[in-house]
């Protein structure tokens, strides 16, 4: 039994990357909206973060779906995905949320980025300047309506696996919740690496924001690793089998203590206690905190991914 | 700020709103249309009959045209058991249990898999599949498979395409050379599956999950006892 190759294995990681991205663009955007309501306000578009998260967000979950789709055995099918609901399938939910979540995300741009686009095009599109005023005027709801779809999209990644009864590590109601959180962190991570790439200012108040945030999340992620196999192992039978299976010894158990918990989770919290502690933040600090937080991710994606369809019941 | 929050809150009723119509649009008509049908299809395996043959699995591959590489049925074999000369082996059948709470069905975004409400046969639409394997993921079973030449989800549909629809048993059924395999009705109580599952005491796998298998074992006397 190899790691990436072994009995009952349906999933392999494009499944892992399409988890990971739309996370990504979910948290990415949660962090772009508090960024502008708690912070910026009407400057929001001027900000490089904003700007970084604006560019994320479309491209990571556009290229989740991709993923998707060339990965179905039958992609020119996919369109039936669209057309046919099951409501009792998380999947075809999740379509829907996706889907629902793109158009309010591309109207919810329009909104925050109405004055610069309209400067550009000077009048040009009349059309196009009518539906940017029509959305910049509507922007309140279209936040709130925006905050709903993306915790629901981060939540759905892991409701997604969760449904899967014939897995202990996936069947597991925890994890959608710790899904949601190293989404969020993803995010996060995201929009500070683009945004000092982007020319962002690394002791800037948009750092701060999201560096307060980052620690306590941080911390309930670890909290929620903790009784997600505390709660497997407690359960004894299967349950325990599959989670010794996943942390013990061997590869997955190599990327879990050290890339999910040391790369992903400890370092970073490590460099955001000594940054606030610092207060003097500067751009390869902040580079390097957030690329370890995607990595970690990332690696936790396909961790659960394939360690979950190792163990069944 | 009043009115943003507001508007907020608006905007969150409606997606409250648009919902509970969706929901509502997509509740089944079960009482109406319901009229309890009198088939409940079936299957008994008995593992002291088994000579573990395979022609079952043979004769489902030639019917339904099943490539090779990937099977419907599959008869595990475990043992030996006991000392030589009196080894025996145990062999237990592998192949859809046509759930009565169908995983597989639940977790389809298409509704490709499906439950025949006539026959309870649990079976896959290959025109509406896209092939996203979520159905194989979530079978506790680990029955399902991807058709190498259709490209589509398959699996055991107790021969609902090819031999029932003549009125014919299954083809593994008619196979079996020492009658093993037992097919019918659950709800007809003069039928031999309904006398076998009455006469030999069965056991059903995973049945903790919830699913309600249709497939039954009868458990072989000189296998081993596992805890
Ligand atoms: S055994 Fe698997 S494929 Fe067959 S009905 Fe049950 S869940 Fe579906
Ligand atoms: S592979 Fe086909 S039958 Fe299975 S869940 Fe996907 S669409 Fe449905
Ligand atoms: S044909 Fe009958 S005896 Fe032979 S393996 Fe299949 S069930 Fe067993």
């Amino acid at each position: 039994m190899s790691a990436f190759h072994f009995d009952g294995l349906v999933w392999h990681w494009p499944i892992a990357i399409y988890l990971f991205l739309a996370g990504l663009s979910a948290g990415a955007v949660f962090f772009a909206i508090m960024l502008k309501h708690f912070k910026l306000a009407d400057k929001a578009y001027l900000s490089p973060f904003v700007q970084a998260a604006a560019v994320i967000a479309p491209i990571a979950v556009c290229a989740g779906l991709g993923i998707l789709v060339i990965d179905l055995t039958k992609p020119l099918a996919f369109w039936k995905i669209l057309v046919f609901y099951n409501t009792s399938s998380v999947m075809s939910m999740g379509v829907l949320v996706l889907l629902v979540y793109q158009v309010m995300l591309f109207a919810w741009l329009g909104s925050v980025f109405s004055t610069p686009i309209q400067q550009w095009l000077k009048q040009r599109l009349p059309l196009l300047n009518k539906l940017l005023a029509l959305l910049a005027r509507h922007e309140d709801v279209i936040t709130g309506v925006l905050v709903i779809l993306s915790l629901s999209l981060g939540a759905y990644t892991g409701f997604l696996l969760s449904a899967l009864i014939g897995f202990p590590l996936l069947n597991n109601p925890v994890l959608p919740l710790l899904f949601l959180i190293s989404g969020l962190s993803s995010g996060a991570a995201a929009t500070l690496l683009g945004g000092v790439l982007m020319r962002g200012n690394p002791n800037g108040v948009e750092v701060r924001f999201i560096h307060r945030i980052e620690i306590p999340m941080i911390l309930v992620e670890i909290a929620l690793l903790f009784t997600f196999f505390a709660g497997l192992i407690l359960s004894g039978g299967q349950s325990q089998v599959a989670a010794l299976n996943a942390i013990g010894e061997g590869f997955w158990g190599w990327i879990f203590w050290a890339g999910v918990v040391g790369v992903g989770l400890t370092l970073p919290l490590a460099f955001n206690l000594w940054m606030k502690v610092s207060s003097d933040r500067k751009f390869a600090y902040v580079a390097v905190t957030a690329s370890f937080s995607l990595i970690g991710v990332l690696l936790l994606r396909n961790f659960i991914l394939y360690t979950g369809q190792m163990t069944a019941v | 700020m009043d009115n943003s929050k507001r508007r907020f809150l608006k905007g969150c009723g409606g997606v409250i709103a648009g919902m509970s119509v969706y929901t509502v649009t997509q509740t089944p008509q079960a009482n109406t249309t319901e009229q309890a049908s009198e088939l409940k299809y079936a299957m008994v395996h008995d593992e002291n009959l088994c000579i573990g043959c395979n022609a079952c699995e043979d004769a489902c591959r030639q019917v339904n045209h099943v490539p090779d590489g990937v099977t419907r049925v599959n008869i595990e074999r475990s043992g030996p058991f006991g000392e030589y000369p009196n080894q025996s082996y145990r062999f237990s059948r592998h192949s859809c249990q046509h759930c009565e709470a169908a995983p597989c069905v639940k977790v389809c975004p298409t509704g490709a898999a499906y439950i025949d409400e006539e026959t309870g046969i649990v079976a896959v639409n290959e025109d509406r599949c896209v092939g996203c394997q979520y159905c194989i993921a979530a079978c506790p079973y680990q029955i399902r498979f991807i058709n190498p030449e259709t490209r589509v989800a398959d699996k055991c549909d107790f021969c609902q395409q090819t031999q029932l629809s003549e009125g014919l048993l299954p083809a593994c059924v008619l196979a079996c050379p020492t009658n093993a395999l037992v097919f019918g009705n659950l709800k007809d109580p003069a039928s031999a599956l309904v006398k076998t599952l009455k006469s030999k005491p069965t056991y059903r796998d995973k049945v903790d999950l919830g699913t309600r298998p249709k497939l039954f074992h009868v458990r072989t006397i000189d296998g081993e006892i596992v805890l």
